[in-house]
């Protein structure tokens, strides 16, 4: 058969003519897809390019960490605790910590305190780093995550030179820090502090992070199939986002300016000067901004606290076994995925009675039901991607 | 960083928590920098309306439960004699000061039940799902209170402190040994204690 013109015509009113029998599909996206950073499961109902009640399906990376910790002793925990969300293994650290040195009143040496701070900030942009590579990679852009990658290599080579480890570094004890670096032993104590010239380093490495950012957003800001594909799309209110406690640079990006570090006082932030990012549209290009913009804030956080990290002492005096007093305290932090928190009960025995672990990702991907209906199937990636969550992080 | 119960009696955080337990009719409980209401399972719905439509606690930061039980399958026992219960927690904070405040209500162990906060904080939904599964709470008007975490045919609720770890059943746990005291003691060891260095 030939088609021509008159053809088409005919064919085309025949299609108008005729009430297409349409049926809804479901349509199941994962648990093993490439977008989803580990094992979520999406199922959605679909009406032609238009998806509706979407189920995310969880759990396949759960592990037990909150009934673990009731059988571990508290220094065992900082190691689960690592593994919650392994982008940022070291800022999962802290507020458990915290909650242990508040329970027992123990006052942390301030040198500690801005060797904490400097990691978690390095976290933080490792974090973002790794968002800051893949999302465009979600979206076909292939190119801005070798230079994202490259530096995160550069922040995550200098965290594994004080800590040992670049995902779980498990440097924290409770009462300071202890680095891998000249450790010494029970019966010779050999002085700890960081590496030579790790300070030096970081903060030149800092000067190179910014760069790459300048050079991130060179390429992805001026790129219009990733303006077209994210602009307008996946829009989140702040109202909703509260009712749901999405968190962190998700719930900035929709203009509100919420940010821990500025007003809990797990670690001194209150004294150095950054800004809390946000934006206005509370879309998914906004949280791509919003996250570019805070690696700049982190790197102008580090330099100021290594300029003034006070000498001193690394560790409080603690006994050898732990026992932490009776008490129960509630710490949360600005984690790289939003609020982290842990709420600890403890007994006075060696380990938690019972541990609640506040994940930022598990609320931020409760909005998916949400935030996908109506959306089209394509853009499931685009907004999914967005709010960057670590399935790790969700599942605990 | 440090403050105790006793020093805190005139703190921000101690008006507010006041102001959050006259607002709500509960009793305010403040330690460790935590603030925490305690309410009556039959307002639990309407404390937390009120939370959020009049002391702009507008921010749903999470829904757990803690299983208070004398007899424990594993860690350790309760220290002291506690009356049994699951005391069931939420936690809220404001978008503006930075406050939080956990809200706290005791259910019954058996057959624990209360109204779901759906219509109050949607996000409520897989936090309720999760404390059912974990806790077997259960929250009436969930529209959908099936396993969170959990392959639907698993039975029991595994945070419930009478549900024994079956790993630790088989093999018992092989860092116990780490937790006895060492052998030999360093110059630097101190007699183990939980006194506080400062004091």
């Amino acid at each position: 058969m030939t088609i021509d013109a008159d053809t088409v015509r005919h064919l085309s009113e025949v299609s108008v003519s005729v009430e297409l029998e349409t049926e809804d599909m479901t349509l199941n996206i994962g648990p093993q897809h490439p977008s989803t950073h580990g094992v979520l499961r999406l199922v959605a109902r679909v009406d032609g390019e238009r998806c509706y009640d979407v189920q995310p399906v969880i759990g396949y990376m759960h592990r037990g960490y909150e009934k673990l910790s009731e059988v571990r002793t508290y220094p065992q925990v900082t190691t689960i605790v690592n593994r919650i969300d392994w982008v940022s293994g070291y800022a999962n650290e802290i507020p458990f910590i915290v909650a242990a040195e508040r329970l027992m009143e123990l006052e942390v040496p301030e040198r500690a305190q801005y060797i904490r701070l400097i990691l978690t900030e390095m976290a933080r942009i490792a974090s973002h780093l790794v968002f800051n590579a893949s999302y465009p990679l979600e979206l076909g852009a292939a190119t801005p995550l070798f230079f994202a990658l490259r530096e995160r290599e550069r922040v995550l080579d200098l965290l594994e030179s004080v800590t040992g480890g670049r995902f779980h570094p498990n440097f924290n004890r409770i009462g300071g820090v202890k680095p891998a670096y000249a450790a010494g032993s029970n019966t010779r104590k050999l002085p700890q502090d960081l590496p030579a010239g790790f300070l030096q380093e970081t903060r030149d490495a800092m000067d190179k992070v910014a760069v790459a950012v300048d050079q991130l957003e060179d390429l992805v800001a001026g790129n219009e199939i990733i303006l077209a594909r994210t602009r307008g799309v996946g829009i989140l209110p702040p109202e909703v986002a509260f009712a749901y406690g999405v968190s962190g640079p998700n719930l900035r990006a929709s203009g509100v300016p919420v940010d821990l570090r500025t007003t809990e006082d797990y670690l001194p932030y209150d004294r150095f000067d950054f800004n809390v990012v946000t934006a206005e549209n509370g879309d998914c290009w906004d949280r791509w901004s919003v996250r570019l913009q805070e690696i700049r804030e982190s790197t102008k956080i580090i330099q100021q606290a290594i300029d003034s990290i006070p000498s001193g002492a690394l560790q409080a005096k603690v006994p050898k076994i732990i026992k932490v007093p009776k008490g129960e305290t509630y710490v949360r932090a600005e984690n790289p995925k939003g609020e982290m928190g842990y709420y600890l009960v403890s007994d006075g025995g060696q380990g938690p009675y019972r541990l609640k672990i506040r994940s930022a990702s598990f609320s931020n991907i409760s909005i998916l039901p949400w935030i996908l209906e109506g959306i089209l199937v394509p853009d499931i990636i685009a907004v999914m991607g967005s709010l960057d969550f670590v399935l790790g992080d969700v599942d605990r | 960083m440090t403050s105790s119960p006793s020093e805190t009696d005139t703190t921000p955080l101690q008006e507010f928590a006041d102001r959050v337990a006259r607002a709500v009719g509960g009793v305010a409980e403040l330690q460790f920098d935590t603030a925490k209401v305690k309410v009556a399972p039959d307002s639990w719905v309407e404390t937390h309306q009120t939370a959020r439509d009049e002391l702009d606690l507008v921010f749903f930061s999470w829904l757990s439960a803690i299983d208070w039980s004398n007899q424990v399958e594993v860690g350790d026992p309760p220290s002291e004699e506690v009356e049994e219960r699951i005391e069931l927690l939420s936690a809220l904070s404001d978008v503006t000061e930075g406050n939080l405040v956990i809200m706290s209500t005791d259910l019954p162990t058996d057959s624990p039940k209360i109204p779901t906060l759906i219509d109050v904080y949607a996000g409520a939904n897989w936090h309720e799902r999760e404390a059912h599964e974990m806790f077997g709470i259960d929250f009436e008007g969930h529209p959908n209170l099936q396993h969170l975490y959990l392959p639907e045919s698993f039975v029991g609720n595994p945070l419930r402190k009478s549900y024994p770890l079956l790993s630790r059943e088989v093999k018992p746990w092989p860092g116990k040994v780490d937790v006895e005291a060492m052998p030999e003691k360093g110059p630097a060891d101190e007699e183990p204690s939980t006194e506080n260095p400062e004091a």
